[in-house]
């Protein structure tokens, strides 16, 4: 039993196929088709296939010769058991071949998430469904997808979904998350877990940001930025806008990736790991990008309005500048609030311009509202350019090839930091023969003839204290194990083998290694003065 | 950086190291060492000038120290560099004056 039902439009020729198409019925299909057809040749086909349940090779060959008359021929509502044919015949790559949708419902769902593209829901204790805000968005999902996928390979713990479903007029995408809560979530039900969420929630940020990202894999956050620059030019005084747009062009290309909407509602605590989703910002480009939509989701849009904060993260106006303070501070590795300023200043920049243009794009110019809201962010931004001469900031982590004769740039990147801590000679040279020996270690034993990276990276701790923290992902080695020499032999009696850990360990106040994740992490602390 | 000047008196050599010993320059240090000091009654490193020394450095003033049978001295040392030779017990083993 079969149907074939058709109809031509000024959009091409729809037809509806449902039952089975195999040998005993293959030629009575097509004489029904080319009867559809008939001097329709070229004209698209779009084949809705809700209802077909089989398709033998019989079938499979009316539908070849379907797309040589015409070629724009796609297959739509396709169920999951004939699209499995379909893609193992290669059918899939020939045409568009779209998958029939389960239908959710998200009614009395609780919201978890929501990004700038759409909006995340719990439908049960284990899944949840990503609800993209434009009707047409298969291909948002797709890249979504892609970009989940890419990832999770290098190393990011995401969640990748595994199925895409129908809400109502739009698509979502459905990804398994068990029994998950979301750090806003957390913040506004255990406040005394702030300073815990600010370490893991900087602790996922500084491993987005040091993931290098395969050329042409994600977009480049610069060009969207430069972009956004270009059109403010019509809505700023000229002199403004020329500077902004010279200021953002000027960040050095950057290969890391930027997650690109971070905030606390996309980040999810499930059992003891913490994961990243809402994936489809996902970009390459300098950390200012990054700084400037996190500035913008805890203070920015809610600079008029502080209860914005509160509908958007479950938490108020004070935790959310508290939260990006206080992260702002872990992720560059200081308190110097002249440095912290200077860079809030930057992303501010950023922010404001986001914000602007997003706020006229969506007719904001149009209402009283909108304009007030314009105003105050533009006199934020002007004021700002005026005194802003780069987007560009220091950071408190380098990479660099693990060679001895990077040996003394490591040592003046670290010398820079602390010199902005105001560190004397002193520490700083026994901090820097401790430095010594242990990058020199890992540029001689962590690779074999292929070489690698380190990372070193100053942080400014409490009491007036200094991290200086070593990772390679070479062979996994404890220097701190090494037996320390005997320092009391002769000349003649003496090794020297071990007197560069032995001299670390002397000189800091403390020497302390571990092994996560294939990195090997050695950090060396001493109090400042 | 490592500055290295030479003066030989009475076959006294005396080395002014002015900058770092490090692993970097380290190797120039030993390289000089080994062409100059051969056949020496003494050698003197002034340490007036070096603002910082590595266990690389140190493993250059340990085989000095052999290849002249002793007859070495280092003088001047700074606080950061003799507390480095304290701690590894080289301020024993060495003549530092």
């Amino acid at each position: 039993m079969n149907t074939v039902k058709g109809a031509v439009t000024e959009k091409g020729i729809a037809i509806s196929l449902s039952g089975r198409i195999d040998s005993n019925n293959a030629a009575e299909v097509e004489a029904e088709l080319t009867k559809l057809t008939a001097g329709h040749a070229g004209c698209p086909v779009t084949m809705d296939l809700d209802g077909l349940q089989y398709v033998s090779s019989a079938g499979l060959r009316v539908i070849l010769r379907l797309k040589k008359t015409n070629p724009e021929l796609s297959l739509i509502n396709v169920c999951t058991e004939v699209y499995d044919i379909f893609d193992m015949t290669g059918f899939t790559e020939m045409m568009t071949v779209e998958k029939a949708y389960r239908t959710v419902s998200v009614e009395g769902c609780e919201e978890i998430g929501r990004g700038a593209n759409g909006t995340i829901y719990r439908i049960d204790s284990d899944n949840v469904v990503k609800v993209y805000n434009n009707a047409d968005a298969l291909d948002d999902i797709r890249h979504e997808r892609e970009v989940a996928k890419l990832a999770l390979i290098l190393g990011i713990p995401t969640a990748i979904s595994y199925d895409v479903v129908r809400v109502g007029e739009s698509y979502g995408s459905v990804f398994e998350l068990l029994n998950a809560r979301s750090f806003s979530k957390i913040l506004s039900d255990e406040p005394d877990k702030f300073d815990w969420c600010v370490k893991e929630y900087v602790k996922m940020l500084k491993k987005i940001h040091s993931t290098r990202v395969p050329a042409g894999k994600l977009p480049d956050m610069k060009k969207t930025a430069i972009g956004w620059a270009e059109f403010m030019l019509d809505h700023l005084p000229q002199k403004y806008g020329e500077k902004l747009l010279s200021l953002v062009s000027a960040v050095p290309e950057d290969d890391h990736m930027i997650h690109g909407d971070y905030h606390t509602k996309n980040l999810e605590l499930q059992g003891d790991e913490v994961l990243i989703i809402d994936m489809d910002t996902l970009a390459v480009g300098h950390p200012v990008f990054e700084l400037a939509s996190m500035y913008n989701a805890f203070i920015g849009f809610s600079e008029a309005d502080h209860s914005v904060v509160k509908k958007f993260q479950g938490f108020d106006f004070e935790t959310a500048s508290a939260f990006w303070r206080a992260s702002l501070s872990a992720y560059l590795g200081t308190k110097n609030e002249e440095t912290l300023r200077s860079v809030e200043d930057k992303a501010r920049i950023v922010g404001y311009t986001r914000l602007i243009r997003r706020a006229i794009k969506r007719n904001g110019l149009e209402t009283e509202e909108g304009r007030a809201q314009i105003a105050l962010w533009t006199r934020e931004l002007t004021e700002l350019l005026d005194r802003t001469d780069t987007l560009v900031f220091e950071r408190n982590e380098t990479e660099v090839d693990a060679k001895t004769e990077n040996l003394p740039a490591v040592l003046s990147f670290i010398e820079d930091r602390l010199d902005g801590m105001g560190c004397s000679a002193k520490t700083k040279m026994q901090i820097a023969v401790a430095a010594e020996e242990i990058f020199v270690n890992i540029a001689n034993y962590a690779y074999g003839d292929g070489g690698g990276k380190a990372t070193v990276r100053v942080d400014e701790g409490d009491g007036k204290t200094v991290a200086v923290t070593f990772i390679d992902r070479g062979r996994m080695f404890d220097p701190t194990k090494a037996s320390d020499p005997d320092v009391t032999l002769s000349a003649e009696e003496r090794g020297i083998g071990g007197l560069g850990i032995f001299m670390a360990k002397k000189i800091m106040d403390g020497v302390s290694y571990e092994y996560v994740d294939g990195q090997n992490i050695l950090t060396l602390k001493k109090k400042i003065l | 950086m490592l500055n290295i000047t030479k003066k030989t008196e009475n076959g006294e050599l005396t080395l002014s190291l002015c900058g770092r010993l490090d692993t970097i320059t380290a190797p120039e240090f030993e390289t000089v060492l080994k062409s100059s000091a051969e056949g020496v009654s003494g050698l003197t490193l002034d340490f007036g000038e070096l603002e910082y020394i590595s266990s690389a450095g140190l493993r250059v003033l340990l085989s000095a120290h052999k290849q002249t049978g002793g007859n070495m001295k280092v003088t001047h040392v700074n606080e950061t560099v003799s507390e480095i030779l304290e701690i590894t017990g080289f301020a024993d083993i060495l003549t530092v004056e």
